[in-house]
């Protein structure tokens, strides 16, 4: 399989109109004119409180599943994912750090490792997978990954049960004490992306404001450096962090090249800022990620639809109670009719992000077909809290390399990540583990 | 305020040998059980439950000792049979792993047989309470620790740590490098450049432990943020170049003669240093002055115009390490036992993001330079001041909006079926409500027991409406007494709110938050499989007899009686705070008993029993947690010596607000450094 190569100023050229809000129809992608083999992208997105299974997993499997009332959203994409059951976060599990399975059930999400218990400092995760594959592959566009979400996290207390605040608003960690932090402004991530407006500046302006910045860079290092070495070990930490930032700032300043250029138009009108419905937020969060794949401006994403152990209501829908006191069900039926009308919203709108995706052609292709997105919860059963058997869809093609349309099911107690390692391959990045990975998943092509 | 001298044999020269010479101006606090003063040091400590022991905490000022008594609290019943079964409750459970020479981990916790002082033991008895509470230990492969065993342990050890005796080793704790948290970041701008930009709105929220938002440790940096610092230092930079104040107020020297070059570059790096020395909050050293002269000229040698310089000056400066953190540097200093002195710039930076969040104003700086700020004295003047100062809001809306966590506020969304009177005004006024007295308390020193019981509160016509109170219009809040419907924190609809479900009020919650937040005696989570509620006894009947079935089981019943006790004291305000007699179809019975027997008929019988009955531990909380804020780090077993003087001071002051904050910032950690390691 491959795709022609286009050059993408032409592409973009040719996209006339500004479309309204919330979407522009009939856009076509920028498939790097260089690449000769496609481009593939990975996506993570995180929900909250679990899923009331019973009415998530199909009960037939391979070709042809059905789809119960909690997948019922994916119907136009179904053959385009795949389910995926019986897969497990061992370490989303207490394993003797009593209770907190909220917290690990967003920080083991993408990481696999168990997260110290700890409310202050010493924190301490692991690689997300994501992160494994930015730091590989990220140098390739401008944005080496991008973490959306919705909620900023909490602005006061505990978060659970001993645990950080930072276990259960974060699921991307770029070290293992350090979570990556996300953007919830759909305004600011496009700005962050799209940074200069449409306008390409006068060259002259450019070399200033270049200049500029560059001075500006090399005097901060040097003072960050420099008090690297007056300072104490957790100080040290804290400066790496500044370092790291600073050096990914030159990196995308000195690549310099018109590969890692934005240089085209995008006709998308700017958001204003946060929306008040819930709903328009997530979707102009998931416009966001693609738009962000579309112009290639980044490969890697991840997407906290809420925070692990979120108590937000859903009173659109007819919830009125918070989602987490619900997810205690007790096996009550009102409350498993509510939680699943709340998980039954959630996939609403990942099937709109993937109606999206499908909707832009790359070449031949789509763009869902060149990506690979997992949707999924940290834990199963919001009530008991287990880590098996978790809720988990992969959509996409993995450019080709995904055989979709199916439901899989996987022996009891299967890493969840070494499905992890299997979409690392697909990106083209050697790993030698990921958490508790035993191997790759089988049975995904 | 301290008057007589202990007789010298009172005083055993171990606890002062280890005080280095400038702890003369110090409050360094020595506690020890009553009968070892009397019998002497080596002597073993009476068996005595931690609220029972009289104490003795001497304070070392001006080089000389002088006492205090500190009336003992509340004198609970026999001790020896809690250490008995403590002991008990080791054995089975801990000495299989962790005795002798191969215990695992290196950890050994069978001294306290011993019934020894516990000195450097101190932090092996912190990590064993950590892992105890967290349910770490013992692991989940050995014998199960029943709830009711693992908190009695909890206690027991808990009160051999009150008895911990500071004397002998002095740790004033390290605290990390502290980002500048996004309130801090706002208001640095604004005094540093007299605009107000509000630029780090948009940076991603910042990092919470220990309960607050300023913790060295626990802020992170993640790349994002980099560029955002970056970001909003160059526009800081645009508008202060774009605004002729700005710009008068930050490059004030001018050349006399402005043809003359070197004039020019005397009186540009002047201002850039004053700049810098601003930003830096601290004298710059010979490097930075040559660093910044360095990007002035190179700058100029690329011909960029004077405010190009100056733009690239201003961002460079603001996005350096040393403003975007409060650096306290080991460079150059000296050490005593591994432990110094802040130095009088240090020490501003301190007292302004403690009780201002943000930089020095001129005048603190000025008294830096003098030196005044390494004493007491000169510390506590500047408090006096800086509390008077408008800017003193943003300990009330920093530290109390985080303490009660009334910034929750915002997120929450009652449901507007069962609750319509709910509304964003109201949303609002009951912040403001709860931050009014706390201010008010603050500002009129009044005594920190009135957070708990005052007879009176701060309303609008809204409020006042809201809560069935006549008399009070306009949209402006003012003192209004109460007549004994409502009194103190725990009856504003602001914490009634946020300990409520959307739905319908939780009494765990509210009992868990008075816990957590007034008494610092937070339970241990729950066990990790909770045992579902008994489905066959129907879930009918009030909330009260629903969890009355869950407490039937005693692994639940050992934090639930008290949790639920408080919490059902409250249940006469609904979910938004407004008074009911009702719930549903049930009428509300607020009686209970507390532990320890105290009955209370009702919910200002039930805060009026907290303030006398609790008042030692709630003002241990509090303390604790405004030690906390006001060092940016979590506490550790050595802060409690700290503590117990605050405490201290606070009980002989009357418990007035701001004797609590001027021993917090006259204590050894806020005004010492550790070495790093």
């Amino acid at each position: 399989m491959s795709h022609p190569s286009i050059s993408r100023r032409t592409l973009l050229r040719g996209l006339g109109v500004s479309l309204a809000l919330p979407w522009l129809e009939a856009t076509t992608t920028v498939a790097k004119a260089a690449t000769q083999t496609p481009v593939n992208r990975m996506a993570y997105i995180f929900v909250p409180n679990g899923v009331h299974m019973p009415n998530w997993t199909p009960k037939t499997e391979g070709y042809g599943f059905d789809l119960p009332r909690i997948l019922q959203p994916l119907a136009p994409v179904r053959k385009n994912l795949m389910v995926l059951s019986g897969l497990t976060h061992d370490k989303g599990r207490a394993n003797g750090d009593g209770a907190g399975d909220h917290a690990r059930s967003a920080s083991v999400f993408l990481t696999g490792a168990q997260p110290r218990k700890t409310n202050g400092k010493d924190i301490r995760s692991g690689v997300s997978v994501d992160q494994v594959a930015a730091k590989e592959v990220g140098h390739l566009t401008r944005f080496s990954s991008l973490e959306l979400g919705t909620d900023a996290g909490r602005q006061a207390g505990n978060c659970d049960s001993g645990y950080s605040c930072a276990y259960s608003s974060n699921i991307s960690w770029s070290g293992s004490a350090t979570p990556v932090g996300k953007e919830v402004n759909p305004k600011l991530v496009f700005e962050r992306l799209f940074a200069g407006g449409s306008k390409k500046e006068a060259d002259q302006n450019r070399a200033q404001r270049e200049a500029m910045q560059q001075s500006v860079l090399d005097f901060i290092s040097d003072d960050a450096k420099r008090l690297q070495k007056k300072l104490g070990r957790n100080d040290n930490r804290k400066l790496d962090e500044y370092l790291t930032g600073v050096r990914e700032i030159e990196r995308r300043m000195n690549a310099g090249t018109d590969d890692l250029e934005l240089t085209h138009d995008v006709n998308y009108a700017p958001p204003a800022g946060i929306p008040k419905e819930y709903k328009d937020h997530l979707r102009l969060m998931c416009d966001m990620m693609v738009l962000a794949f579309q112009t290639d401006s980044t490969r890697i994403s991840t997407m906290m639809f809420a925070n692990a152990g979120d108590n937000k209501n859903y009173r659109d829908i007819g919830v009125p109670e918070g989602h987490h006191s619900l997810s205690h069900h007790r096996d009550d039926p009102e409350k498993l009719e509510k939680i699943t009308r709340i998980n039954h919203f959630h996939v609403q709108q990942l099937s709109y992000l993937l109606q999206r995706m499908q909707s832009i052609q790359e070449g031949e292709f789509t763009l869902l077909d060149n990506s690979m997105i997992v949707y999924g919860s940290g834990i199963s059963d919001g009530n008991r809290h287990n880590n098996e058997n978790l809720p988990v869809l992969l959509a996409g093609g993995g450019a080709g390399t995904l055989e979709t349309g199916r439901h899989v099911r996987y022996d009891y107690e299967t890493p969840m990540c070494n499905l992890f390692m299997s979409m690392l391959e697909r990106m083209n990045v050697k790993a030698p583990y990921v958490g508790d990975s035993t191997g790759s998943l089988s049975n995904l092509s | 305020m301290l008057t007589s001298i202990p007789d010298s044999k009172w005083v055993n020269r171990n606890h002062l040998r280890r005080f280095p010479p400038w702890t003369e101006y110090g409050l360094c606090i020595i506690e020890r059980p009553y009968s070892a003063f009397v019998a002497g040091h080596q002597e073993q400590p009476p068996r005595t439950d931690r609220n029972s022991v009289i104490r003795f905490p001497l304070f070392l000022q001006a080089s000389l000792f002088c006492f205090t008594w500190i009336a003992a609290c509340v004198v609970l019943p026999a001790q020896e049979k809690s250490r008995d079964s403590a002991l008990e409750t080791l054995r089975n459970y801990c000495y299989d792993c962790h005795t002798g020479d191969e215990a695992e981990g290196g950890i050994v916790v069978d001294f306290f047989e011993q019934n020894k002082p516990l000195d450097r033991r101190v932090e092996t008895v912190e990590k064993m309470l950590l892992v105890l509470r967290e349910q770490q230990m013992p692991p989940a492969d050995y014998d199960e620790l029943k709830a009711k065993e693992r908190v009695a342990l909890l206690d027991w050890i808990d009160g051999e740590l009150e008895k911990f005796d500071c004397g002998e080793v002095s740790r004033p704790g390290r605290v990390t490098i502290r980002k500048l948290n996004r309130v801090e970041y706002d208001n640095t701008i604004r005094d540093l450049t007299g605009l107000n930009l509000n630029l780090a709105k948009d940076f991603p929220s910042d990092d919470v432990g220990d309960g607050f938002d300023n913790i060295g440790d626990v802020l992170t940096l993640p790349p994002i943020l980099m560029e955002k610092y970056i970001a909003a230092a160059t526009e800081v930079a645009e508008q202060v170049i774009a605004n002729k104040k700005a710009t008068e107020l930050l490059f004030p020297t001018k050349a006399d003669d402005p043809k003359d070059l070197a004039q020019v570059v005397t009186a540009a790096r002047e201002n850039a240093e004053r700049l810098a020395f601003r930003a830096y909050r601290r004298p710059l050293s010979s490097y930075d002055k040559n660093r910044i002269f360095e990007l002035m000229r190179a700058t100029y040698s690329k011909g960029f115009t004077p405010d190009e310089i100056r733009k690239t000056l201003i961002t460079a400066v603001l996005s350096s390490p040393q403003f975007i953190y409060r650096v306290e540097s080991d460079d150059n200093r000296k050490f005593e036992d591994g432990v110094r002195k802040l130095d009088d710039f240090e020490l501003a930076s301190r007292l302004s993001y403690f009780l201002w969040s943000t930089m020095p104003d001129e005048e603190l700086f000025e008294v830096a330079k003098t030196g005044k700020l390494g004493t007491a004295e000169g510390l506590e003047e500047q408090v006096d001041r800086m509390l008077a100062d408008p800017k003193s809001e943003a300990l009330v809306k920093n530290f109390a909006g985080q303490w009660l966590q009334l910034r929750d506020l915002e997120n929450l969304s009652p449901d507007p079926n069962s609750f319509p009177d709910f509304n964003e005004r109201i949303r609002s006024a009951m912040r403001r409500e709860t931050e009014e007295l706390f201010s008010h308390l603050l500002k009129e020193n009044r005594s920190v027991l009135e957070m708990l019981n005052a007879n009176y509160s701060f309303l609008n016509e809204d409020l006042a409406g809201f809560y069935g109170v006549e008399g009070v219009q306009g949209n402006y809040f003012r003192k209004v007494a109460l007549g004994g419907s409502r009194s103190g924190i725990l009856m504003h609809a602001s914490v009634l709110l946020i300990t409520s479900n959307p739905t319908r009020t939780s009494p765990v919650k509210r009992g868990k938050w008075v816990l957590d937040n007034l008494l610092g005696e937070p339970p241990p989570p729950p066990p990790p499989d909770v045992p579902e509620l008994d489905e066959s006894g129907e879930t009918l009947g009030t909330l009260r007899q629903q969890l009355e079935q869950h407490r039937a089981n005693p692994n639940c019943a050992v934090c639930h009686t008290k949790m639920d006790a408080l919490g059902f004291g409250l249940e006469n305000f609904d979910a938004i705070g407004k008074w009911r007699d009702q719930d549903g179809r049930n009428s509300i019975d607020p009686s209970g008993i507390l532990p320890g027997g105290r009955k209370f008929q009702g919910p200002v019988e039930l805060v009026n029993l907290l303030a006398e009955d609790k008042k030692a531990a709630f003002c241990r909380c509090m303390s604790r947690k405004m030690l906390t804020y006001a060092l940016g780090r979590g506490l550790g077993v050595y802060d409690r010596c700290t503590i117990n003087g605050i405490l201290g001071r606070l009980e002989s002051d009357n418990y007035s607000f701001q004797s609590l904050i001027k021993s917090i910032v006259t204590s050894d950690p806020f005004r010492l450094q550790e070495q790093a390691d």
